[in-house]
């Protein structure tokens, strides 16, 4: 993509350019907004120099067009500064950046915390806001290279710092953690994570619930400093290993304790072989209904005969499908019926809520069509999310602020029967 | 669960077959033959894809039940075939097992096809009894234990383009490979292919020219014992660098002077890379010349950075491709939906004459929808793909059998 001058990389930032520019527009703020990223909030693994390029080209019809003009600064966080007329094009912009990191905890997170992506400015009518933003902005910068400087003479806290951003995983590291792992004992790193019904009244019933290994916990085990899915490939084929790590874990007896339908992730090619024959003959039959097994939806396409074979061979012995990791871009290429699946995951995002009227009537048909009791919208992290599934008729949902909901209602059942034989006294 | 016992445990007597067993049996069956049936369950004559040796293990596994409660002895043919001779048992109950067999391989026309009587051809019966079928089974028998059927082949899985041989890629050996891979001398390895619109006997012409790195000559150079295509995750990793490689050489081509497009594939994540950057000012204002072919593994990977990549290539003047489509995945999603310039479809044999015409139908009408401007068959290695193709109202073609269309054209001086 080709690069305009003043998005020319970050090493000098163009505060200086920026405070300029913003003390001119006073007197030419009429028909004037601006959009201030917060790119520094992204984690370090999505900050990297091609991502601020990628973020920043975005812009550059627009600038080439004339329509605004583009500051990087030098903590990565972009202000463009456009005329009115464009704002719908702009918008576009930072919607396809959104995208661009729509994994990121940043934009994951925003809906119930104080982290923020984009804030939009009126220049017209909030220059005095504007003003104090890019003010605010220069002396951060300022602050932050003074204690640079400082910090540079110290060791210790360049080592921190190495450590906090995390070394990209290679596969010389992925061989030692696959060998790591076939001894270390990852019983205490399983976690467990209800999909439960949730109608208007906001009174959970669980389904069943997700048993998972925390790649969190497992990366500070075994390999602080390593970030575990900076290359989704080699993650993808770590999941191999963990897949047979939960398989024995869920074929002891002292491993999680396991009542209740419950699922847990795995791969096709772990489905079709001996580790699940074994597994599958280990467990009573009984058990196998109880259990739900959940595919990754790249996993499935990557080879739709073997996902077939699999699928086929795995509900005949009486384990339902779960496809995992759609979210309302991958929804539309997925036919749960024709893909034999019991359920489907949709990750909550929280951009669905900025909607139009015709983008909802199109999710409606969507989850229609797979079945409004087949599809989990997963991640959800407020109330405002499940109203939304609400809206466009999802009724099963996990995540975070489900976790919430159903331990208050536990705590709410425990509370009842407490409270009951008393009445009767 | 039974048991799996001598009869189906593992895969050693699976290569060996038990094609003289059944011989055995049926020695001491002997005269007394009332009440004693089989069932010849032609697992041989699925797809290649389907044939794997653990998918035929699984298979063999549908009829555990049977072992346990009726007098039934399951077989394992040499060519993969499964073979169950029963006494008295409940016909229903067998059945069940040979349906549940069936239902695995659903997806492949040999299931497809009638499960009853004639037009059965997944499963034939015999009632042992009836001297008739008794000596029809005992032919089809001594003709398997004599050797006569070709073996189950054990790497049988992936399409011809795709064979490689060796240890499988590892973590380990990846890591070596790579840091190879970064400083192998790979110019001479880069390929070309045309892809071709045929619009009718004369109008037609060159689409693109597609650049790719020849997979079998990489393997030679940097990891002769090493093969590349078996672990799909890993060899993605290995694109990843490769593209880098790519990009690099690519940038030093003069784009002023080529008429025909050039097609290249790249990750996503290549897109935004510093060396698609340099690519990018390289090739000035020629981006109307290059194709970029997305894999759909990448794309179904990560979305959300394929939409972007995309509409930001596309505003820059690129053209975009989907590739790794196969007439399978059609039956499963519209590919119309990625919204991209075009869509590559994968032909293999597997695909002629056999495909159910409900099935051909629905294909067509993908390609209906995904516009059949926009749809190229690749891998088209013979007269047949191209009437398949035409078959589904497509008019782009790439392979090897274009490759010679191409040639014979040219020597005519026709192209």
């Amino acid at each position: 993509m080709a690069m305009s001058p003043n998005i020319s990389g970050r090493g000098g930032g163009q505060e200086a350019l920026l405070l300029d520019y913003a003390r001119r527009l006073e007197k030419h703020r009429h028909g004037r907004g601006s959009v201030h990223l917060h790119l520094s909030g992204l984690q370090p693994y999505n900050r990297r120099e091609q991502h601020i390029r990628a973020a920043a080209s975005s812009f550059e019809p627009l600038v080439q067009s004339m329509q605004g003009q583009l500051f990087t600064l030098r903590n990565s966080d972009l202000v463009f500064i456009y005329k009115s007329e464009s704002q719908i094009q702009v918008e576009t912009v930072v919607q396809r950046i959104h995208f661009l990191f729509s994994d990121d905890p940043l934009l994951v997170e925003e809906e119930d915390s104080n982290l923020v992506f984009d804030t939009w400015y009126n220049v017209e009518t909030q220059y005095d806001e504007f003003f104090y933003l890019v003010q605010s902005l220069v002396d951060i910068e300022q602050k932050q290279e003074e204690e640079k400087e400082r910090k540079r003479v110290n060791t210790r806290q360049a080592l921190k710092d190495k450590q906090e951003t995390g070394e990209p995983l290679t596969p010389a590291v992925l061989e030692r953690i696959e060998q790591a792992l076939v001894r270390a004992d990852l019983s205490n790193m399983v976690r467990r994570q209800f999909v439960c019904g949730i109608g208007p009244d906001m009174i959970p019933d669980a389904l069943f619930s997700e048993l998972f290994i925390s790649i969190k916990d497992l990366q500070e085990t075994l390999i602080p400093g390593v970030n575990l899915t900076s290359n989704r490939w080699l993650f993808q084929h770590l999941t191999e290993t963990l897949d047979r790590r939960m398989l024995s874990m869920l074929n002891k007896n002292d491993g999680p304790a396991i009542e209740g339908d419950i699922s847990c992730n795995m791969n096709v090619s772990t489905l079709l072989s001996q580790q699940f024959q074994d597994f599958n003959d280990g467990i009573p039959a009984s058990r196998r209904g109880a259990m739900i097994v959940e595919l990754q939806k790249v996993d499935v396409f990557a080879d739709l005969g073997a996902y077939m074979f699999a699928r086929e061979f795995v509900q005949d012995k009486g384990y339902r499908v779960c496809i995992d990791g759609l979210t309302h871009m991958t929804l539309p290429l997925v036919d749960r019926e024709r893909l034999g699946a019991d359920f489907i995951k949709m990750i909550w995002h929280y951009s669905m809520m900025d909607f139009e009227e015709e983008e909802i009537d199109h999710l409606r048909r969507l989850i229609a069509r797979a079945g409004s009791g087949r599809v989990i919208m997963c991640r959800v992290d407020s109330e405002e999310a499940i109203r939304f599934g609400h809206t466009v008729g999802i009724v099963l949902f996990q995540g975070r602020q489900i976790e919430t909901i159903h331990a208050d209602d536990l705590r709410r059942r425990e509370l009842l029967k407490v409270k009951r034989p008393r009445s009767y006294r | 669960m039974a048991d799996p016992g001598l009869e189906m445990s593992g895969s050693l007597q699976a290569s060996s077959g038990e094609d003289r067993l059944i011989v055995e049996q049926l020695r001491r069956i002997g005269n007394v033959r009332a009440g004693y049936y089989a069932i010849h369950i032609h697992l041989s004559k699925l797809r290649a894809v389907n044939r794997k040796p653990n998918f035929i293990q699984i298979a063999a596994r549908s009829f555990d039940s049977l072992m346990t409660s009726a007098d039934a002895l399951l077989y394992r043919c040499a060519n993969g075939d499964l073979v169950l001779i029963c006494r008295d048992a409940p016909v229903r109950d067998v059945e069940q097992a040979v349906y549940r067999a069936r239902a695995l391989f659903s997806e492949d026309p040999l299931a497809a096809s009638g499960s009853s009587g004639e037009d059965d051809k997944f499963s034939t019966w015999y009632d042992l009894g009836i001297p008739k079928d008794y000596s029809a089974f005992k032919a089809v028998i001594i003709s398997m234990a004599s050797g006569a059927e070709p073996k189950l082949e054990v790497k049988q899985s992936k399409p011809a383009a795709r064979k490689m041989t060796g240890v499988s890629l590892d973590p380990g050996n990846l890591s070596e490979i790579s840091n190879k891979l970064v400083n192998a001398r790979i110019s001479d390895m880069i390929r070309q292919q045309f892809a071709v619109k045929i619009l009718s006997l004369n109008d037609g012409g060159l689409l693109f020219s597609e650049h790719f790195v020849s997979m079998s000559e990489l393997q030679q150079r940097i990891a002769p014992d090493v093969n590349l295509f078996a672990n799909p995750w890993l060899f993605q990793y290995l694109t990843e660098a490769l593209d880098k490689r790519v990009l690099a050489i690519m940038s030093r081509k003069q784009f002023k002077d080529t008429d025909i497009p050039i097609s290249l594939n790249l990750n996503i994540s290549t897109i935004l890379s510093r060396e698609f950057q340099h690519f990018h000012k390289s090739i000035g204002k020629n981006t109307g010349k290059v194709v970029i072919e997305f894999h759909l593994i990448d794309i179904f990977s990560d979305m959300g950075a394929f939409s972007y990549a995309r509409d930001v290539l596309s505003d820059l003047g690129y053209t975009v491709l989907v590739d790794g489509l196969t007439p399978m995945s059609l039956q499963f999603f519209d590919p119309g939906v990625l919204q991209t310039d075009l869509v590559k479809i994968s032909w293999g044999p597997e695909f002629s004459g056999n495909v159910p015409e409900d099935r051909m139908v629905e294909m067509r009408d993908v390609v209906q929808a995904s516009g059949r401007d926009r749809v190229i068959l690749s891998r088209v290695d013979s007269e047949d793909a191209v009437k398949w193709g035409l078959g589904l109202g497509i008019h782009r073609y790439q392979g090897h059998y274009i490759d010679k269309l191409i040639s014979a054209l040219q020597a005519k001086g026709v192209m």
